[in-house]
């Protein structure tokens, strides 16, 4: 039997292991922990006080075919086919990793000052919960909201969680007494232009304040003042801070496959690790020109799997990525590499899947609704809602011209 | 120039979202003063969004043109 080995049991490594056709492969997850979190649901334990029962076992996502085996990965081999975790190593015939993103404070100086007094919602329950705790002490001040880095696992999350907090105050009454900044190194609120014309208005409308192309350089620890490259400052008394993210601390031979955030080199459409045999990388450990989200880890599982079952399988580097309003309605990032993000009106159906998310998530690492996925997908691509925008505008344009 | 140590070639093309501004900034966050930067990108609205960039952070746009179907901008570094 062909040895697979995949690692990191998230949302990539989970719905991958459970695919693969289990008489035919002997499927081996390396994961540091046993336990899988759902990581949307950050959000809303940090900035809403939602149940913190956000994490299953692992061993019961997966198959019971599919041997699980809790280590950390400390090396990879990628010439002689073998994973160094600690203590023991694993020989492969294909590899894939799977080992997502971290958040990383310690890149920007204060950051992690700011992580141990405030906590965030991008790096486990624990520092959502610090967050929240927070929040609900708040009576009045300035919040600042926004992402430390470019690179951002979930890039509208930012966004949300500004919008969220505003929702917060405005229910606590708080909202006349407090400012509320956010703030961005893209050039506008979201870098995709169709989603900007509709968050962008939102901002303004709710009062909230927005400095574009502030890439954080440094907090102050003491005052918690934030200041960035572009020599801009923002004084805050509690700052919402999303950590810069950089890849999984494994070292790899060749060396040459990561990047300078230690994420993995992999090919935009075959997903392989060029210059090596045998070996993948998805989801948020990969370097790929797109988001960093659970929709395309989804998607990218799959294509791996495909590939490993000898069926021709590209990605199209397609987002599929909930954004949350915060006032009942909801849209999505849809784009992929032939697309740009194509403006999808919110309404609150779509907040209403997000929300569903929470427990279809569990079912989909599964892989056994996997042809419902697909037609999802399918039935969304941005070519389509791309397409139908224009019908309904020039069939809105029309009217307003007769 | 083109051997020019300093020069750092950021290829955006064919990026999906959030875009190529995210690997400018990525760049420039790791930038010194000096620094060319030659960012080759597939989508027309880095144009307006390099302009916006370069009168906010006080860097310079050396060119912009277009060459095999995508736009290819030198910036310089003089600020940060
Ligand atoms: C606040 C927030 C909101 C989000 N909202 C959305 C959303 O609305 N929609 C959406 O699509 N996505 C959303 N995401 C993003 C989504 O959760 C991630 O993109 C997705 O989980 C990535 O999957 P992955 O398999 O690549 O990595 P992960 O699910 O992070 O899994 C990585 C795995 O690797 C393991 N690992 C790491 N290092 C090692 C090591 N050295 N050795 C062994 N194992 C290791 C970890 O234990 C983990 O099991 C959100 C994320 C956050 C933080």
């Amino acid at each position: 039997m062909r040895r697979v080995v995949i690692l990191g049991g998230g949302t990539a490594g989970t719905l991958l292991a459970n695919s693969l056709d289990h008489a035919r492969f002997d499927v081996t997850v390396l994961s540091r922990s046993s336990e899988h979190l759902f990581q949307p649901a950050l959000l809303y334990v940090a900035l809403a006080h939602a149940d913190p029962r956000i994490v299953r076992d692992e061993r019961r996502l997966l198959s019971r075919r599919v041997k699980l085996v809790q280590e950390q990965v400390e090396r990879v081999d990628l010439l002689a086919r073998r994973v160094h975790a600690r203590g023991a190593f694993h020989d492969y015939d294909a590899l894939v990793v799977a080992t997502g993103a971290r958040a990383d404070p310690s890149q920007i100086p204060g950051l992690s000052e700011v992580a141990a007094r405030f906590g965030n919602y991008h790096s486990g329950v624990a520092p959502a919960q610090k967050l929240w705790a927070a929040l609900d002490a708040f009576r009045g001040g300035t919040i600042a909201v926004g992402q430390a880095s470019p690179i951002c696992v979930c890039p509208p999350s930012p966004l949300e969680g500004v919008l969220l907090i505003d929702r917060l105050l405005r229910r606590r009454g708080l909202r006349d007494r407090s400012r509320l900044v956010f703030f961005t190194p893209h050039p506008r609120a979201y870098p995709a232009e169709a989603i900007d014309e509709i968050v962008a208005p939102l901002l303004k409308a709710r009062g909230i304040e927005l400095r574009t192309f502030f890439d954080v350089d440094r907090v102050d620890p003491k005052s918690w003042a934030i200041g960035s490259i572009e020599g801009e400052r923002i004084d805050c008394d509690l700052p919402v801070i999303v950590p810069p993210f950089a890849g999984a601390e494994i070292a790899y031979e060749p060396a040459s496959v990561l990047d300078d955030d230690r994420f993995v080199h992999a090919d935009r459409n075959s997903l392989r690790i060029p210059g090596v045999l045998g070996a993948f990388a998805v989801g948020d450990a990969a370097d790929l020109p797109t988001s960093k989200a659970g929709a395309g880890a989804h998607l990218q599982a799959m294509v791996v799997a495909e590939q490993l079952a000898g069926r021709e399988a590209t990605f199209d580097g397609r987002t599929h990525c909930a954004v949350d309003l915060a006032d009942g309605t909801g849209t999505f990032v849809v784009s992929s590499y032939a697309s740009p993000a194509v403006r999808y009106p919110p309404s609150r159906l779509k907040h209403l899947m997000k929300m569903l998310m929470g427990r279809v998530y569990w079912l989909s690492l599964s892989g056994r609704f996997e042809p419902l996925f697909d037609r999802y997908f399918h039935w969304t691509a941005p070519e389509r809602l791309g397409a139908s925008a224009l019908r309904h505008a020039e069939k809105a344009a029309a009217r307003s011209g007769s | 120039m083109a051997d020019d140590p300093n020069r750092r070639l950021i290829d955006a093309r064919g990026k999906a979202c959030p875009g190529p501004i995210t690997d400018l900034s990525l760049a420039y966050r790791r930038s010194k003063v000096g620094d060319v930067f030659e960012l080759w990108a597939t989508d027309p609205g880095i144009r307006p969004d390099l302009q916006a960039w370069a009168k906010k952070t006080g860097n310079e746009i050396v060119s912009v043109e277009e060459r095999d179907g995508a736009i290819v901008a030198v910036l310089r570094i003089r600020a940060r």
